[in-house]
């Protein structure tokens, strides 16, 4: 009996236990008759706060594009993708041996397409032309190679009507040219232009995202050999795989580079470009409070020369390079990924106007108590479609008028004695 | 009768018992919504009542040795012992608004005592004096501009109290007469945390989250007496509150006074084994009042309750005891500006087990918490168990 009482008392006791660890939470109801503490107040301020502003072009540099821009716009302009085969493989498999290339039935090139969206399709067939840009010139230069995009050197063709710009498409070549290239052992560089009655562009996929420009060959009609396929790959510039590999395929603007005016700051475009802004905040705001909001608000200058309506994601990216490298082109390079720090883009399109925001409190708390050695107070500005499409965004810089200079809003709460009743 | 209730032990059974007792020990997460009347200021003060003294409206409070009130009951305790005990509270509060309803755990008593010869018992343990543990959650909306707001879900949460350590003796040196000192630090934190989430807007606003803990250190004295007759026992204790800082870090932010106390029981002893009880008592809690915030009101409070402790039916070759009994006080901070007052009603059960080694309590209280003049009512029902040990 007396065991049996202890036991019920435990047994008591361990389910109040158990109950009292439980946790109820309900709204409070009774606020703010009844609250003691109420809702921390927040504070806004803007101030100018960009000491530094300015645009850099070509970047990305090039061969580092995420597509190949393939762009005619009569004369604004004209952008090329170059691909290069510098190895081409002179045998095949047929019947589980290997036999050498002497014949090709066929050659395309398998060229991966971003599929334009119903907005952007065009309107009428299109049509892409391969060029043999095989030259001992200094060949990543427009001057050098534009002239070599010429009816001598054309090596294949073919037009597609819009509805069959789906996600890959085959453009035949000469087999001849190609089979030249495999017995002498030589490389093959194509040129890819689009020809259309209207302005055309063309996403092309690369190699920097792995979908790079196949060349696919097929050496025998005989349904027994496999046909070779070849990706794209540049041996120079020679013993410097850093530069080469990126320029196994390009892009190689034509005409149509455009420059930004010191009253703009320029965001994608031809050559694209990226904007780099330093800020300075004031301790009393990054170091001593917990900033919950800031925006850096630009006022967009519309640009209506290409693509004026074309919706561009802009993305604020944090600048990972310390100030001890000093020159902006290589700050812009050393950027973190998108969404890094919670930082989200903004969709605009070229021809919109008004003041933009982009919220960057993720970044900016990265500034509480760290000096600027540590985490720069800067940012850069991308286009999402950076060298890939040619429309450019535009707001005023810091020398543009006072009204329309960037400023930067910061919401905050203020170092306070909270928690005594 | 706490020496009748001793006896011998069953070491397996005592084994069981430590092993529910390290089930009671886990630490809890707690939490309740604050947005009630009864944890204003620095919080509610739970009475520095022991399981049986709560069974009796806390009419025992000064003479029930294990209520850490009044150190001259000490020396009624004959041998080693060990006292935890737990209570967690069920609580609703009513506005206009609607009704929320929380749990609250609390562990608001645990000490031990030992007797040391001649007639001295010596004492150590800590009790809750103020306890702030509570989460609010609540809505606003904040103007940045006049033409920007925006809405934040706010969560406010402090856990911890202000904790009463009491070193004590007591010591009976005639059969009528017991007396006891007791020196105290009042010791404990709050840790405050606030969460502030913007839920309509989190692409532009990032939530954050601020902790700040505020420490305290205080001491006080307190010394009691105990007058036992054949049908009455009376005790009187009183407890001078000396200084009492509170901290953020290695920063003094304000000080105060611990508040001091002085209160009497007298009991009717003639039924056997049982005690009806009238007990009331003064606490100083004004001496608070600048320790907070200026606008921070303390008030001075009595807290007075009528109660029995009466021998009931017996199980075997032990009595169950029976307990019931009324409290009325008030409570130390306002609301609003308005002086909070709960009126309990309570009742307990209490025996011995595996030979007397164990006491095992168990109290029911009912409380209704008002302040005149606000629109808000609070009810709680709190389960209190309390089980010393004896090794």
């Amino acid at each position: 009996m007396n065991k049996k009482v202890f036991l019920m008392f435990a047994g008591v006791g361990v389910v109040f236990s158990i109950a009292a660890c439980s946790e109820q939470l309900d709204a409070g109801k009774s606020c703010p008759l009844l609250c003691p503490e109420q809702a921390i107040t927040l504070l806004d301020t803007t101030i100018d706060a960009t000491v530094a502003d300015t645009t850099v072009t070509g970047l990305p540099s090039i061969g580092n594009e995420g597509y190949l821009m393939l762009a005619s716009h009569g004369d604004t302009v004209q952008s090329r993708a170059i691909i290069r085969y510098d190895t081409l493989p002179q045998t095949y498999t047929k019947s589980g041996l290997d036999s050498t290339i002497v014949n090709i039935d066929s050659a395309y090139l398998i060229t991966p397409i971003v599929k334009p969206d119903s907005l952007k399709r065009p309107k009428v067939p299109l049509t892409i032309e391969a060029y043999d840009i095989d030259t001992t010139g200094t060949d990543t230069v427009s001057a050098i190679l534009a002239p070599l995009f010429r009816p001598d050197r054309l090596i294949g063709s073919k037009t597609f009507a819009p509805e069959s710009l789906l996600d890959t498409l085959r453009i035949p070549i000469s087999t001849d040219s190609v089979l030249d290239r495999v017995k002498n052992g030589t490389r093959l560089r194509v040129g890819l232009r689009i020809v259309s009655t209207q302005g055309a562009d063309l996403r092309v996929g690369s190699t920097g995202l792995g979908l790079g420009v196949t060349l696919h060959i097929r050496a025998s009609k005989d349904t027994a050999a496999s046909p070779v396929n070849v990706a794209p790959v540049s041996h120079t510039p020679t013993d410097q795989p850093f530069l080469s590999g990126p320029l196994a395929d390009y892009t190689l603007v034509v005409s149509g580079n455009t420059q930004t005016v010191a009253t703009l700051l320029g965001v994608g475009g031809v050559p694209s470009r990226r904007t780099y802004m330093r800020f300075n905040v004031p301790s009393r705001i990054v170091d001593s409070t917990t900033i919950v909001r800031a925006s850096l608000l630009l006022t967009q200058a519309p640009n209506r020369r290409l693509d004026p309506h074309d919706s561009v994601y802009v993305y604020p990216l944090a600048v990972l390079a310390s100030p001890a490298i000093t020159d902006v082109a290589s700050l812009l390079q050393f950027v973190g990924p998108a969404g890094q720090f919670g930082l989200d883009s903004v969709r605009v399109a070229p021809a919109d106007s008004g003041v933009v925001s982009f919220e960057i409190v993720g970044l900016v708390r990265t500034w509480h108590n760290q000096p600027t050695t540590v985490s720069p107070r800067s940012v850069a500005l991308k286009s999402g479609v950076e060298g890939q499409a040619p429309g450019e965004i535009n707001f005023f810089s810091t020398k543009a008028p006072v009204s329309v200079r960037p400023r930067l809003r910061i919401t905050y709460v203020p170092q306070i004695n909270y928690g005594l009743p | 009768m706490m020496m009748r209730l001793m006896g011998h032990a069953s070491s397996r059974n005592i084994r069981r018992l430590c092993t529910a007792l390290a089930l009671c020990a886990v630490p809890a997460v707690r939490a309740a919504a604050q947005a009630n009347l009864s944890t204003q200021g620095f919080g509610f003060p739970t009475g520095q009542f022991s399981t049986r003294t709560w069974g009796t409206g806390g009419a025992l409070a000064e003479l029930d040795p294990l209520s850490p009130v009044n150190p001259a009951s000490l020396a009624i305790i004959p041998s080693r012992m060990l006292f935890f005990q737990i209570e967690p509270e069920y609580r609703s509060v009513s506005t206009a608004n609607g009704t929320d309803r929380t749990t609250t755990a609390r562990y608001p008593v645990v000490f031990g005592a030992l007797p040391i010869g001649h007639g001295w018992v010596m004492s150590l343990g800590s009790s809750t004096l103020l306890d702030r543990t509570a989460t609010t959650v609540f809505n606003t909306t904040q103007f940045l501009t006049p033409t920007d707001s925006v809405a934040m879900l706010t969560n406010f949460r402090v856990v911890g109290a202000m904790n009463d350590v009491r070193l004590a003796a007591g010591w009976a040196p005639l059969t009528w007469l017991r007396v006891g000192f007791g020196a105290h630090a009042i010791t404990g934190s709050n840790l405050i945390s606030i969460t502030q989430s913007f839920p309509a807007d989190s692409a532009q606003f990032s939530a954050f989250t601020q902790q700040r803990i505020l420490g305290f250190s205080g001491a006080a004295v307190s010394a009691g007496v105990q007058l036992v007759s054949r049908f009455v026992t009376a005790g009187l204790s009183g407890r001078r509150g000396g200084n009492l800082n509170m901290s953020a870090e290695d920063t003094l932010l304000t000080s105060a006074k611990v508040p001091s106390r002085f209160g009497a029981s007298v009991a009717f002893t003639g039924i056997a084994n049982s005690a009806i009880s009238v007990r009331t008592s003064r606490d100083t809690w004004s001496t608070l009042g600048s320790l907070g915030n200026p606008g921070l009101k303390a008030v001075d409070s009595w807290d007075t309750s009528v109660g029995a402790d009466l021998a009931g039916p017996r199980f075997g070759d032990r009595i169950l005891f029976l307990r019931g009994g009324f409290r009325t006080r008030t409570l130390p901070f306002q609301t609003d500006a308005h002086t909070v007052t709960e009126q309990s009603f309570t009742g307990g059960l209490g025996s011995a087990f595996a030979s007397g080694h164990v006491l095992g309590d168990l109290a029911l209280i009912h409380a209704s918490r008002t302040a005149a003049g606000l629109s808000a009512t609070e009810h709680a029902w709190t389960v209190s168990l309390g089980i010393s040990v004896r090794p």
